[in-house]
C-alpha cells in the first residue's frame, strides 16, 4: 500500500512539475486531503463503490472546482476514479514531502485557524527548523478545529500549541 | 361328779379295805408292772429315743439348711439388686454424659452457625459498602466527566466564536516565541 501511495504521489509530482504547476497542485492536494479528512461524509461518498464514478467526479468538481486548477481537478478525479479516495490524504502528504525534499528540507505541516502571512511563515520556518534540528519547508493548512494557535507536524514529531489541545488537556484534567 | 360318786360307790361295794389300798395295785401286779415298765423304758431309751433324736436333728439340720439357702438366695438377690442398681447408675451416668455431650455439640454447632452467619452478614455488608462506594465513585466520575465535557464544549464554542484576528495573531506569535526559546 505504501508503495502504491508513493507511486501515485510520485506520478502526481512528475505531472505537476512537467506542467509547471507543482506548487499550486501541492497546495490544492493538501486542501482536498484536508476536506476528505475532516468530512467523514465526503470520504464515505467518495469511497462508496456503489456510487457511479460520474457522481464522484461531480463531487470533486463541486469540492475544488472554482478554486482549483484544472490539473488538480483532473488528477484528483483520476485518483478517485481508481477507487483510491481513502488514500488521497496520505498521497497529498507524500507529495508535499517530496516537494519539500526537492526544496531542500523536510515537510512541516502547519495547521492554523487563520491564514498566515509570508513573514510569519518565514519566522515559523526558522523556528521549527531550529526546534527539530533540520531544515523544514512549511506548508500551511487552514484548519478551524485548532481554534487558535498552531499545530506543527514534522515527520513523526508533533508540536501542538493549539487552543484546541489545551482545552482537551483541560478536559482530561477536569475528568480526573 | 356323778361318775366319781359312782366309782366311790363301787369301791365301797367291793371291799372293806383302806382307802390307800384302793389306790395301790396288788403287789404281784406292781412287780410285773415295774418289770414291764423297765422293759419298755429300756427299749425306749435304747432305740426309740435315739431315733427320735436323730429325726429331730435331721429336721433341725434341714431347717438350718433351708435358712442358709434362704440367706444365700437373699444375699444373691441383694447382690443382684446391687448389680442392677450399679448398672442403673452407670446407665444414668452414661445417659447424662450423652445428654451433656449432645448439649455441648449443640452449643458448638450453634456458636459455629452464629459465627458463620455473622461472618456472612459482615461480608454482605462489606460488599454492599464497597459496591456503594464504587457506584458512588462511578457516578461521581461520570458527573465529573459530564461537567468537564459540557464546560469544555461550551468553552470551545465560546472561544471559537470570540477569538478575533488580533488574538489569533497573538497566539501564533506566542507559539513561535516558545519555539525560539
Amino acid at each position: 500500500m505504501t508503495d502504491r501511495i508513493d507511486g501515485y504521489a510520485a506520478a502526481v509530482f512528475e505531472i505537476a512539475r512537467a506542467e509547471g504547476e507543482l506548487g499550486r497542485v501541492e497546495r490544492e492536494f493538501l486542501a482536498v486531503a484536508r476536506s476528505i479528512e475532516t468530512s467523514p461524509e465526503l470520504r464515505e461518498r467518495l469511497v462508496d463503490a456503489r456510487l457511479p464514478v460520474e457522481r464522484k467526479h461531480a463531487i470533486v468538481h463541486e469540492l475544488v472546482g472554482g478554486r482549483a486548477s484544472e490539473l488538480t481537478v483532473n488528477l484528483v478525479a483520476f485518483i478517485i476514479g481508481q477507487g483510491r479516495a481513502s488514500e488521497l490524504p496520505v498521497m497529498a502528504r507524500r507529495l508535499a514531502q517530496q516537494v519539500a525534499r526537492e526544496a531542500g528540507g523536510e515537510l512541516a505541516e502547519v495547521r492554523a485557524a487563520i491564514p498566515l502571512d509570508d513573514a510569519t511563515i518565514e519566522r515559523l520556518t526558522a523556528a521549527l527548523s531550529k526546534a527539530v534540528g533540520r531544515q523544514v519547508v512549511v506548508r500551511t493548512i487552514l484548519d478551524p478545529t485548532v481554534m487558535g494557535g498552531i499545530v506543527a507536524r514534522v515527520g513523526d514529531v508533533v508540536i501542538d500549541g493549539s487552543v484546541q489541545s489545551r482545552l482537551q488537556s483541560l478536559r482530561a484534567a477536569m475528568k480526573n | 361328779m356323778a361318775f366319781l360318786a359312782n366309782i366311790v360307790l363301787a369301791a365301797n361295794v367291793e371291799g372293806e379295805s383302806s382307802p390307800v389300798d384302793l389306790l395301790l395295785p396288788a403287789t404281784p401286779e406292781l412287780i410285773a408292772g415295774i418289770i414291764a415298765f423297765g422293759i419298755v423304758f429300756f427299749f425306749v431309751w435304747r432305740w426309740a429315743l435315739p431315733a427320735v433324736n436323730r429325726s429331730l436333728e435331721a429336721q433341725q439340720k434341714a431347717i438350718g439348711g433351708k435358712i442358709e439357702d434362704a440367706d444365700r438366695v437373699k444375699a444373691e438377690a441383694e447382690s443382684l439388686l446391687a448389680d442392677y442398681q450399679a448398672q442403673l447408675a452407670e446407665a444414668r451416668a452414661t445417659q447424662n454424659e450423652m445428654v451433656e455431650a449432645a448439649r455441648r455439640q449443640a452449643e458448638a454447632l450453634k456458636a459455629d452457625i452464629l459465627a458463620k452467619a455473622t461472618a456472612e452478614a459482615d461480608q454482605i455488608m462489606t460488599k454492599a459498602r464497597e459496591d456503594a462506594a464504587a457506584e458512588r465513585g462511578r457516578v461521581l466520575s461520570e458527573a465529573r466527566g459530564d461537567v468537564a465535557n459540557l464546560s469544555i464544549d461550551l468553552a470551545e464554542r465560546v472561544v471559537g466564536e470570540s477569538l478575533d484576528r488580533q488574538t489569533h495573531l497573538g497566539l501564533v506569535e506566542r507559539y513561535i516565541a516558545e519555539l525560539e526559546k
